[in-house]
């Protein structure tokens, strides 16, 4: 009787091979057709789009250059390592000598999928996540030999057992109460069983050596970050949405190329401000994005219709954990011992970061403070606040931001969505109105 | 200077034709389903009552769900930018537009000169607008223009669950069912109705003066339950129905004046 229990504990239920094959093969392919849309449409939008894009264009490809390398470097003995949040010490995963790969999805048609398991109220990042699993679409979740899973919300909780059904997955319990006295230290707790695992799947040493090396591998990468985003901060050179892509491709890409092209893509963006060669009319209504993750592919389709609005908007900045938080702050190191490297390493990942799912005796302060900072930063003339269904967190810190936006007299909107192309048409008409409103208040 | 707007609407198309900011032509015609012949249809006919012809007119600017299927127009406005032009052409007091057409409805919050300040839309679900009546009489089996004065009779509302319209009416074949006379089972229609737009109103806060455009403002029984709701006074239009198409024509003449 027992072990009849046992073979019912799993979540995900069979599908034939035939089912997999067929729905894995149609959805690749609409899925391919979507990003190649969002490239053209981008480079449409883009007239003199520089060359040094044509990377990150191959980089967005998910079935391309990079999963292959990844296929061959996992053959010749690397591991892999998913990450679900970006909560997940990168700099450990590096100093092991393995590959950190971001398994969040943002396929519209897997959702559907999810359906089959659990009810459409359940946020859809979670069910297109589970979804892409079910029919092996993500390479990069089908190549994990582990998954680095930060419990920060209840869909994530669950979602980690969800795909303990087909991966050894590593839970992390982020403390949820900042400004605890005993949070950092039970986080270093968390970082430290991590290491452990990287170390024992691995079988290398994270040394002193090789985390220093790591750490500063990712500092780089944080000062080219920095660099393109000072590039946002004055009349456009660079769309959003093209900006948006580089930043979220340096979640599966080698780190250290993304690193040297963003460089290399930043050398030209400066000489076309000195020329005043824009991407986008200067007086373009200034765009901030917050709220939930919008993961590529599909999620492009909230700044393909702000930056192809008319009138036109342009996103110059985000508050998102797809893209200006996963390497705005970098690891700061006093001595490089190993216990202050690895104290300076969850410092980063905890305190520093502005997910909802954190409080303290302020509220969740940081995100607020975040908001406020890059909206001076930036010159920003509106917030859009994306929310998908589901997403309760971010929809119910909604209103405290709306107060503050208020007072700074910011005009910020909550735009509600769900994983389906079905509300572009209404999403439209909501986005132009608001972009319309971000213009008139710029003409008085 | 001759300025038009054109609202095209998911149920009728609305164009209305200014002179010097003053209404000179209007004409409405079914969207069907071919609305930019619709829409030139009611465009021709506002011409004839203005005795103007289509090249007097120097600026003309298309809104609502359709606006993409407009006839040759200058420019386009978003439908909640005209309700609050609109709004505050009507009523210089206007603070706050409720717009309630055939499958939406949306409240604008606007400034003296008709600007727009915020908005919300309730675009998901039809129970804030006017097919919810037209399913409701349905259900009822009145005529749709027999629903106001009929829920203006009754004395209270009997419970019905308005979160969708397929809910709704199936409480409202059980409340048939259950002998409620019709007055108060058409009471409990426009207060469910009012409530979902009135939900929309307090988020933007309650800044007065309170102006109601769009087709459902005709309509009496709406109206009481919405006062009822908000519990303010709500000023509404002559002809609330082209409160888009006249919100559009006022764009239209500040563009033209721009171009000159």
């Amino acid at each position: 009787m027992a072990s009849e229990i046992e073979t019912g504990t799993k979540y995900i239920p069979e599908m034939s091979k035939k089912e997999i094959e067929e729905l894995g093969g149609s959805i690749k392919a609409s899925s391919m057709k979507v990003i190649e849309d969002n490239i053209k449409r981008m480079k449409k939008a883009w007239k003199n789009r520089p060359e040094a894009m044509n990377y990150f264009d191959e980089i967005a490809n998910l079935f391309g250059r990079r999963e292959k390398e990844i296929r061959e470097q996992k053959a010749a003995g690397k591991k892999v390592i998913g990450y679900s949040c970006i909560f997940a010490p990168i700099e450990l995963i590096l100093a092991a000598d393995a590959i950190p790969v971001r398994v969040g999805s943002g396929w519209y048609d897997t959702a559907k999928l999810g359906d089959r398991i659990m009810p459409v109220e359940i946020c859809p990042v979670i069910r297109s996540t589970v979804g892409a699993k079910m029919v092996s679409l993500s390479p990069y979740l089908e190549l994990s030999d582990a998954i680095v899973m930060p419990l920060t919300c209840d869909g994530r909780t669950k979602l980690s057992e969800m795909l303990s059904d087909f991966k050894p997955i590593w839970r992390m319990n982020p403390p949820r109460v900042k400004d605890d006295p005993h949070t950092l230290d039970m986080w270093k707790e968390e970082i430290m069983v991590i290491k452990e695992n990287i170390e024992k799947l691995t079988g290398n040493k994270i040394t002193r050596q090789k985390l220093r090396e790591a750490i500063e591998t990712m500092q780089q990468a944080t000062k080219a970050f920095r660099r393109l985003q000072e590039l946002r901060k004055g009349d456009p050179v660079i769309n959003g949405r093209d900006a948006m892509l580089v930043n979220q491709t340096s979640l599966w890409d080698d780190i250290k190329r993304w690193t040297k092209k963003v460089n290399e893509l930043c050398d030209e963006l400066e000489k076309r401000l000195e020329q005043k060669e824009y991407s986008s009319y200067p007086d373009t209504a200034r765009v901030m994005l917050t709220g939930t993750p919008m993961l590529w592919p599909d999620s492009w389709k909230v700044p393909n219709l702000i930056e192809e609005s008319s009138p036109q908007g342009i996103v110059v900045v985000d508050e998102q954990c797809s893209g200006d938080r996963i390497l705005y702050d970098p690891v700061g190191v006093d001595e490089w011992t190993m216990s202050d490297m690895l104290t300076a390493v969850g410092e980063r990942y905890l305190m520093a970061c502005t997910c909802p799912c954190f409080t303290s005796e302020h509220g969740n302060e940081d995100r607020i403070n975040w908001i406020i900072d890059r909206i001076k930063e930036y010159k920003v003339d509106g917030v859009i606040y994306y929310v998908v269904r589901g997403c309760i967190l971010y929809a119910m810190e909604y209103a405290r931001i709306k107060r503050v936006l208020d007072k700074m007299n910011i005009p910020v909107y909550y735009l509600d969505t769900e994983y389906t192309r079905e509300d572009v048409g209404q999403m439209k008409t909501r986005v132009e109105a608001f972009l319309e409103m971000l213009e008139a208040r710029m003409d008085i | 200077m001759i300025s038009a707007g054109i609202d095209l609407g998911t149920q009728r198309v609305k164009v209305v034709i200014l002179k010097d900011n003053k209404i000179i032509g209007k004409s409405q015609q079914l969207s069907g389903f071919e609305p930019t012949k619709a829409a030139e249809q009611a465009l021709q006919e506002a011409l004839k009552e203005a005795k103007l012809s289509r090249e007097d007119i120097e600026h003309l600017t298309a809104t609502g769900a359709g606006v993409n299927l407009a006839p040759s127009a200058d420019s386009t406005v978003s439908m909640m930018g005209a309700d609050a032009k609109a709004g505050a052409y009507y009523f210089s007091s206007a603070r706050t537009v409720i717009d309630v057409g055939a499958e939406d409805a949306r409240a604008v919050k606007c400034d003296e000169r008709g600007a727009m300040l915020d908005f919300v839309v309730n675009a998901r679900c039809a129970a804030g607008a006017g097919t919810f009546i037209e399913a409701m009489a349905r259900a009822l089996e009145v005529e749709l223009e027999d629903m106001g004065s009929l829920s203006l009779k009754a004395e209270r509302a009997s419970p019905i669950n308005a979160s969708c319209v397929i809910f709704a009416e199936s409480d409202v074949v059980s409340l048939i069912h259950k002998d409620e006379p019709k007055t108060e089972i058409a009471r409990a229609i426009f207060d469910a109705m009012a409530e979902r737009v009135a939900s929309m109103v307090l988020r933007l806060g309650v800044n007065q003066d309170i102006v109601l455009v769009g087709g459902v403002g005709k309509d009496d029984g709406f109206v009481a339950s919405l006062k009822r709701r908000i519990g303010t006074e709500i000023r509404i239009p002559e002809d609330p129905i082209y409160a888009g198409a006249v919100g559009a024509a006022l764009v239209a003449a500040k563009r033209a004046a721009r171009r000159r």
